[in-house]
């Protein structure tokens, strides 16, 4: 007898109730012998294109199901089923499985469940059955096998057999997990079950209802429940024992004899249950169109004709538009290159990919929304003629092979940037566009990580809110799967250590926390994939509600290349919105069109301005390490800043790229270019070898193997298995090139060292752009840049360090206005009389805290109003608000601040407050009390500076009218702390003290290792940066990651030019000081007295 | 019935079905095919850690429900047992009369 196989297994993409991924399961099903394996996860097909993976790789079958709930007509619930696809019928099975999933989300996630009827339908076509229904132990018809009234277990099965009527439509499962007698899963229900079904002559399947692998992994399935059930592990019925694992056959064999009792009804039992398996063996190429390019069809993208020939011939037509002044010979290189891409394009058949891809960027910019490239998709030329990409890969050096070659068949990644706040109008246009049966959105799991691990394990053992927090507070950094080893290791976690020796529950929610991590938590829209097909692609993939309203695959983005799927990528980034929202503002106010995508690349101002490492709020190059990096680089080109860009990341920095490259730059170090063949490669970064495009060239030069080939020995480096061959490749072809034994040796040392270290210079190049664009707007519209950061909110910090920038820009910031103040920040052009051409922003009233959208618009509606009292009759303003508004002094232009004082105007507020009912507007009658007598009360004190900062913190989150940390000047005065804008003058390790609000909190990866702890301040002059090791962590950990008002000891490292960073010592909290300050002050004030 | 919770000592045969128990200074001898099923045990209150790998048993308990006879008055009753698998520990848990 074979081994068994298991018709229902959920994987860990069940989310909160399997435990296990599929890949696993699939290896140790074929482990203990079997030839197939089902995958039937609740509720969809979310582990499916996995699971096929995984069994195409050991080499079994993949079956694939689904794990749903059923309603009868009436809308009652008859309790769960498995419905199994069959297989090798041409994809009938699997669509309509598909169509059966996508049938039961259509209410909406809390209602996951299809009508018996609509069941029925979809699963038998013509009189032949495309599924199989199997009812187990969450069946109707097992419950009332439980309740042992056999007539009506009886009639729950006929009702059942009558909709599914068809041969092999239905089944009975088998299942027990051995439970207590007399309760769900025990021998005697699944014998009863047994006998009922044979008796109405429905076919039996064993199954053992799989949760997880093994038996251990029950105790990560206790916490999932506790998870879904959102209650502590106790407060809940929770599973009866640890019997849902992946049972070995003979295990099942024996299993089959203990429900039966009897060997030959067993074998029976098994032998039904492999004919079920057979015929729902799938064959993934001819089912579920495996690995096979789905791309719409030619019509709807509204071509004729052959695909490549008006891909061929849109390239060619728009070599004029990109390359208008170009020579004979450049024009010579531009379609020599083209031709070579166009002929990859068409021996992979990708030329409907591209032409859809440029359909879409077409349609985007039809619909006036900025767009750019990401990735290595800039690398190719026919990109930026069909408009998709704004790079030119000639100019800037790019590879295409980087990014496509016949040696690899999956469909390229081009992903595309917009506007962030127009995405989900492009999202509609697209359906639009291509119609509802050929798209969907791109789905994503996300997973358990460090802090939602632990607070679900706290969760579970019933831990309160406050333990929980504070405990979520200091998980800095490190994967949920050594918390324990963290515990041990990390400063900030001392108190917790201590704390698991005294606290059991504690103690246990390290473990938990440690089996949950990266198990699948919830599935969610993707932030920016659509997936494009033609009108089968809802016969492919299943799909439920997202949050848009828009319908979502349940596939994610590892599941598109397997089930040849073209996802686009597009992604709103905040950046492209506010450099649009600048352009806008200054057509707006000025009549001025800025065309920023064809603005010069060599603007010097721009860069010296770049120069000057004040970057904030500009493109990938405002983080505290990208400011530190400026001062040391000072860039003067374009190239530059791809090169800053792609220095700047994990790998580069691991990989040690950075300081050879900058000893080469300026000079400290002798560029080595090993052999003359590589200085043509090299020169650009001085010898160090950064780029994929920098390998590439040099195996392609060295070896004379293609590009194309070259990218593959490059993706083969970073596998240690495949990585000799290519050595051997490397070393014989150069050998016989004639290179000398020396240098092959050094070359190759640095290709085994590049590994995973190196990034592909056209996404650098890619990301540049807009770098060098933001740049350029701040340099020279600062005013209309500053609006637009403050209203689309792109960057990394705090907004309140925007309005530092703007004050050290000199760009005047103008404090909300209920006549003058919108929900976006406008530029105006003139704010007073007397100064004519002084522009500035003002600030949007969205910013007062609790502010609703309806009061917004309504502002917005009203304006402009003529006093108080008119504001607070049409505004129609929350008594919150509306005393907001005035605390911040959003209402002093309606009092005349001549006359009187803010404090004046919230005496006003309060008095107007206190009407019970606010009398509606009627303009044909003159409302005396309001309209004609403002009575503002006089002589009120004015709110002192700190009143004012008090307020706008609380109501703005922000300091307006001055720096919060004005209110301590005195104190730090006293102690001599230093401005952060005078550390660029100081010599290198000088001793000194820094203050500031964090702005931000960084641990990067380290080559070593060890957790280095980066804390930017910003003190109103600029912003600080200082580093903490090891042992200034210890010391200050409890102000490490929580305090947000700080002052910081340590001492100056010059890092470049312009480049002044601090090595911490310690750091305190600036509020424990001020207050320790202030008692002093006072003992001495009273000593003097 | 009757709740008991007291410790015993059972021999097993060697699918690890008990054959006879030992309880309160008397032997019982088992008469029948026991049943048996698996329960579980509330770890969160009693366990001390549940790392990966520490095995089912901290969880599940196996019970068996049998027919005995003690080797004094030779009166048969049905008694369950509880397994600890974790501890190899056994306890009687209930006396049917």
């Amino acid at each position: 007898m074979g081994a068994f196989t298991h018709l229902h297994v959920a994987s860990a993409f069940s989310g909160h109730y399997g435990v296990t991924r599929p890949e696993l399961l699939v290896e140790a099903a074929a482990a203990q012998g079997a030839t197939a394996l089902a995958i039937t996860d609740r509720d969809g097909l979310y582990g499916a294109v996995k699971h096929i993976g995984a069994c195409l790789k050991v080499g079994i079958d993949p079956i694939v199901g689904v794990d749903l709930a059923v309603h009868n007509t009436e809308g009652s619930p008859m309790g769960r089923c498995i419905v199994l696809a069959h297989g090798h019928d041409g994809g009938l099975g699997w669509s309509a499985l598909c169509a059966i999933v996508s049938a039961a989300h259509r209410k909406g996630k809390k209602n996951t469940s299809i009508g018996i009827e609509e069941l029925a339908r979809l699963a038998i076509r013509d009189g032949v059955a495309l599924v199989t229904v199997l009812l187990g132990v969450e069946s109707d018809f097992a419950a009332s096998v439980l309740s042992e009234s056999r007539t009506e277990a009886m009639a729950k099965l006929l009702c059942w057999r009558k909709a599914l009527w068809a041969t092999a439509s239905l089944g009975v499962e088998i299942a027990s997990h051995i439970t207590e007698p007399g309760t769900q899963g025990c021998i005697t229900q699944a014998n009863r079950m047994l006998q009922l079904a044979e008796s109405m002559g429905v076919p039996t399947v064993l199954t053992n209802a799989v949760r997880y692998l093994e038996p251990d992994d029950a105790l990560t399935a206790d916490v999932l429940d506790s998870a879904r059930h959102l209650e502590p592990l106790g407060m809940f019925q929770p599973q009866p024992n640890a019997q849902a694992w992946l049972k070995p056959t003979v295990m099942m064999q024996a299993l089959a004899v203990e429900i039966t009792q009897d060997s030959g009804q067993a074998q029976a039992l098994i032998k039904r249950t492999e004919q079920l398996a057979d015929r729902c063996r799938i064959d993934p190429p001819n089912d579920c169109g495996w690995a096979k390019p789905k791309t719409p069809e030619k019509s709807t993208l509204g071509i004729e004709g052959n695909p490549f020939e008006v891909l061929w011939q849109r390239a060619n037509q728009a070599i004029d538009w990109r390359y208008p002044r170009a020579s004979e010979s450049q024009l010579t290189t531009v379609r020599h290159r083209l031709s070579q891409e166009l002929i990859t394009i068409n021996r992979l058949g990708f030329a409907t990919y591209f032409l859809t891809v440029a359909d879409v960027a077409q349609m985007i910019r039809d619909m006036k929304i900025r767009i750019a490239a990401r990735g290595s998709g800039a690398g190719s030329l026919t990109n930026y003629l069909l408009g998709i990409s704004g790079v030119d890969p000639i100019e800037h050096d790019l590879l295409f092979e980087r990014f496509l070659s016949v040696e690899r068949t999956s469909l390229p990644d081009i992903d595309i940037d917009v506007e962030s706040a127009r995405r989900h109008d492009i999202y509609r246009a697209i359906f639009k566009r291509y119609g509802s049966s050929r798209v969907t959105l791109l789905s994503m799991q996300s997973t358990y990580r460090g802090r939602g691990a632990m607070r679900d394990s706290g969760l579970a053992l019933g831990l309160d809110d406050e333990q929980i927090d504070d405990i979520a507070k200091n998980m800095w950094r490190f994967s949920a799967r050594s918390f324990r080893n963290a515990i041990g290791s990390k400063p900030e976690l001392s108190a917790l250590a201590e704390a698991i020796e005294e606290d059991r529950r504690l103690n246990l929610m390290v473990d938990i926390t440690e089996r949950l991590d990266r198990l699948p938590r919830h599935i969610s829209m993707h932030p920016c994939g659509v997936i494009l097909g033609d009108s089968s692609l809802l016969g492919l993939t299943p799909v439920e509600p997202s949050g848009l309203g828009l319908p979502m695959s349940q596939f994610d983005k590892d599941d598109m290349d397997p089930m040849g799927m073209l996802k686009l990528d597009v992604l709103g980034v905040r950046m492209q919105s506010a450099m649009a929202y600048a352009v806008r503002e200054r057509e707006r106010v000025f009549g001025e069109r800025i065309e920023l995508d064809d603005i010069a690349k060599d603007d010097i101002e721009t860069f010296r301005a770049i120069r000057t490492t004040n970057t904030l709020g500009i493109f990938q190059i405002e983080s505290p390490g990208q400011r530190e990096l400026t001062g040391k680089h000072q860039p003067t080109e374009f190239n530059d800043l791809t090169i800053q860009i792609s220095l700047f990341r994990p790998g580069p920095m691991k990989g040690n790229m950075i300081a050879p490259y900058l000893d080469g730059r300026h000079g400290f170090a002798t560029p080595e270019y090993i052999h003359p063949d590589l200085e043509p490669i090299l020169r650009e970064t001085y010898g160090v070898v950064i780029f994929h495009e920098h390998v590439l060239r040099i195996l392609h030069v060295m070896t004379g193997c293609s590009l194309a080939r070259a990218d593959e020995f490059r993706r083969n480096l970073e596998h240690p298995r495949l990585a000799p061959e290519v050595e051997r490749f490397f070393r014989a072809k150069a050998v016989e090139r004639g290179y000398n034994q020396d240098v092959i040796d050094k070359v190759w040392d640095i290709l085994a060292g590049f590994g995973s270290f190196g990034f592909c210079k056209a996404h650098g190049a890619a990301f540049a752009l807009p770098t060098y664009q933001s740049a350029w707007l701040k340099t020279h519209y600062p005013t209309e840049f500053i609006a637009g950061l403050l209203t689309h909110d792109p960057g990394m910090y705090p907004r309140r360090l925007l309005l530092t920038e703007a004050r050290r820009l000199g760009v005047k910031v103008l404090p909300i206005d209920v006549n003058h103040s919108t929900d976006e920040y406008l530029v105006e052009a003139s704010h007073t009389t007397s100064n004519t051409n002084s522009p500035g922003v003002r600030m949007a009233l969205t910013e007062v805290q609790g502010i609703s959208d309806g009061e917004v618009a309504s502002i917005v509606a009203e304006q402009p109003f003529a006093s108080v009292a008119d504001f607070y009759l049409r505004a129609k303003p929350s008594r919150r608000t509306l005393e907001r508004l005035a605390l911040v002094g959003a209402l002093d232009g309606l009092a005349g601040t001549d006359s009187h004082t803010r404090g004046d105007i919230i005496v006003r507020v309060r008095e107007l407050n206190t009407i019970v009912k606010r009398p509606n507007v009627d303009p044909n009658q003159p409302m005396l009390d309001f309209d004609i007598i403002e009575r503002i009360p006089t002589g009120h004190a004015q709110l002192s500076a700190d009143e004012r900062v008090a307020h706008e913190l609380a109501i703005l989150k922000m300091d307006v009218t001055e720096h919060v940390l004005d209110k301590y000047r005195e104190m730090l005065d006293e102690m001599g702390v230093v401005r952060s804008d005078e550390l660029v003058s100081m010599r290198s390790k000088t001793e000194v003290l820094v203050a500031g609000v964090r702005v931000a909190t960084q641990t990067p990866p380290m080559r070593s290792g060890k957790r280095v702890v980066f804390i930017t301040l910003d003190d109103g002059s600029g912003c600080s940066d200082s580093t903490f090791f090891d042992d200034a962590q210890q010391r200050c950990s409890h102000v490490l990651f929580n305090t947000r008002l700080m002052i910081i000891a340590g001492k100056t490292r010059r890092t470049g030019v312009r480049g002044v960073s601090l090595m911490a010592e310690n750091a305190w909290d600036i509020k424990e000081l001020w207050n320790a300050w202030l008692k002093q002050k006072g003992e001495r004030l009273a000593a003097i007295a | 019935m009757v709740r008991v919770d007291e410790k015993v000592t059972v021999a097993v045969d060697k699918n690890g079905s008990p054959i006879g128990f030992a309880w309160r200074d008397c032997n019982y001898l088992v008469s029948d095919t026991p049943v048996r099923w698996f329960a579980r045990r509330e770890w969160w209150v009693e366990a001390a850690r549940v790392q990966r790998g520490i095995g089912s048993g901290i969880l599940e308990v196996e019970m068996w429900r049998l027919m005995a006879a003690d080797n004094v008055a030779k009166r048969k009753h049905q008694y369950e047992l509880v397994h600890f698998t974790l501890e190899n520990a056994w306890r009687l848990v209930r006396v049917y009369d």
